[in-house]
């Protein structure tokens, strides 16, 4: 049989079908699941507010409503994605649907690739939930859309690169994956979500300073708020453009090695 | 068609190495059915794993219609439908249909053609009614039923099947023989199986393995014919000279394979033609040892009862 199967049919596929037609049968996660999202930005709102103006202005924050709209919008992205694929791998080999992946067309760079993409549809929801909370919360936005648009797409090949890594570590120890605790258990801490890394130890922050979603962050922040444009965060761009030509090649050798020593030792659908 | 060459692979388990394949080699030709046989941990599940790509052998190779298997993966794949033993190995909420589009665009198919392929497989495996109803609420039956029609979705000329009729009752094992005959017709089935009725019934070549190592192959006749021209007769008391010929004992009941041209008389209870299950036993080495009289583990008790 003729195989003419696409884009647009794996979109189906994965963001129609495995995505939102599971995750919507589930009414009671779907309705927690958008309660999750809007919940911090009052609790953050509340606790700027009761800091008092001058305390938050004294850490280099001008208005923290709005600086943690942006962080919380956007640091889903992140671990979000990467907690999502590591649990989502790991599904399919409890499931037993592993193999087929492995057998079919695309391969298991695709299955990863359009799983991220579900993971960026359903944070792409959660962030404008959140976006939309600022506006009531009388955030001004100033947003230049094309510097927004760069940096969340060097954001998401990033987080792709880290997503490979992490599925390669859920391939390779089944349990306990190390990328994927960092990421659900550091980033709201290191990555300036709720505070500016400036406050930060200087250790810390140097660590701060080697997470994408630290200079996507500040990026997001001044396009967002400030309208800056493409030339005034160069080096924003420049240093995410940096960490995906290291990241992309390393996620994708990791992850196919992975599963090239799982189909060697036979422990593909093993957990 | 299905060429096996010298395939060898060892699995590392707690430290141990365990030789899951020895050098098997065999063919089967287009067009046929062929069986996989033997224990637990024989290594039929390697074996198809490793005809659908998903395990890579040690040494040796696999030919799926002049594809290798350690070669040309993707060629492979595009040749194979596969359905493994696993009874999950869908999404529980979508329904069969879903899941058959899903796993029909994955595998290459466009949504139109995923849809109208899903329909035709799900009418022929008989679960059209069932269409719209979740997985999750799908009998065993059903749930392999749903698995084959996976395995048909791109029409491969060869199919892989572990276990099939796993977990099935009678009824629904009749079933899904009748089904799978009527797509041999067209294709190269290789299924696994422990239930030696079955074979019988469906395989033109029978492959036997025994901890890893090929230890017959042929058709069903020819795997017959490893117990030599016998019959099986089942004594209360063993008569003076026939104790060489004692195969099994239960619950007062002496089995005994005797040359068809010797002639047994008094107290026999039962006489017949070995079947398939009996030579498989004898293959095993799991017969009563006569010389000890002790039975091992009792294949002919299961004849028996």
């Amino acid at each position: 049989m003729e195989k003419t199967s696409g884009v647009i049919d794996k979109l189906y596929a994965y963001i129609y079908l495995r995505g939102f037609k599971i995750w919507s049968s589930y009414r009671t996660q779907m309705i927690l699941n958008v309660l999750s999202w809007a919940l911090p930005v009052f609790t953050y709102y509340f606790v700027g507010t009761s800091l008092g103006g001058n305390l938050v202005e004294k850490i280099g924050v001008p208005d923290y409503t709005a600086f943690v709209v942006i962080g919380l919008a956007f640091q889903g992205y992140v671990s979000s994605i990467i907690t999502t694929i590591s649990q989502r791998l790991r599904n399919e080999q409890v499931y037993g649907t592993i193999e087929y992946y492995v057998l079919s067309s695309g391969g298991v760079v695709s299955f990863l690739f359009y799983s991220v993409l579900w993971g960026f549809v359903i944070n792409t929801i959660s962030a404008g939930v959140t976006l939309s909370i600022g506006l009531i919360l009388k955030v001004h936005y100033d947003v230049n859309l094309l510097t927004t648009f760069i940096i969340i797409l060097l954001l998401l090949l990033s987080t792709i690169g880290f997503s490979m890594i992490s599925a390669g570590f859920t391939m390779m120890v089944k349990q306990g994956n190390p990328i994927a605790f960092f990421f659900s258990t550091f980033t709201t801490l290191m990555s300036g979500t709720v505070f500016p890394v400036t406050i930060l130890p200087t250790p810390v922050k140097d660590v701060s300073l080697a997470i994408p979603l630290t200079w996507a962050l500040n990026g997001l922040r001044l396009s967002m708020l400030s309208g800056e444009g493409v030339i005034q965060l160069a080096n924003i761009i420049g240093v995410l453009i940096l960490f995906n030509v290291i990241l992309l090649p390393l996620g994708i050798g990791f992850y196919s090695y992975s599963f090239k020593r799982a189909r060697k030792k036979g422990t593909l659908s093993e957990y | 068609m299905i060429k096996v060459v010298n395939v060898s692979k060892t699995f590392k388990t707690g430290g141990k190495e365990v030789k899951a394949l020895n050098n098997v080699s065999f063919e089967l030709e287009k067009g046929k059915i062929g069986a996989l046989v033997g224990h637990n941990g024989a290594g039929k599940t390697t074996l198809i794993k490793i005809l659908s790509t998903l395990i890579i052998p040690d040494s040796g190779d696999a030919y799926i219609n002049g594809y290798s298997v350690t070669k040309q993966e993707k060629e492979v794949r595009r040749n194979i439908g596969t359905m493994m033993v696993s009874e999950r190995a869908f999404y529980y909420r979508l329904s069969g249909f879903d899941n058959l589009v899903f796993f029909g665009i994955i595998q290459g198919l466009s949504v139109s053609e995923a849809k109208r392929v899903a329909n035709e497989v799900l009418e022929l495996v008989g679960l059209s009614e069932w269409k719209d109803v979740q997985y999750m609420k799908y009998s065993t039956g059903m749930q392999r039923k749903l698995a084959l029609a996976r395995a048909l979705i791109l029409d491969p000329p060869v199919i892989l099947l572990d276990e099939p009729t796993l977990g099935m009752d009678v009824v629904s094992s009749r079933d899904f023989r009748s089904l799978i005959k009527v797509i041999s017709k067209e294709k190269t089935i290789l299924l696994t199986s422990h239930n030696m009725k079955e074979v019988e019934d469906l395989a033109d070549k029978i492959i036997v393995l025994k901890r890893g190592n090929l230890i017959a192959e042929g058709s069903k006749e020819d795997i017959l014919a490893k117990l030599g021209k016998v019959k099986l007769v089942s004594v209360r008391d063993v008569p003076r000279g026939f104790d060489k010929y004692v195969v099994g004992y239960d619950n007062g009941i002496f089995f005994l394979r005797v040359p068809e041209s010797e002639s047994i008389s008094g107290n026999v209870i039962k006489e017949e033609s070995p079947t398939l299950e009996d030579v498989f036993v004898y293959l095993m080495g799991e017969e009563i040892d006569s010389t000890r009289n002790k039975s091992r583990r009792g294949g002919w008790r299961r004849r028996v009862e």
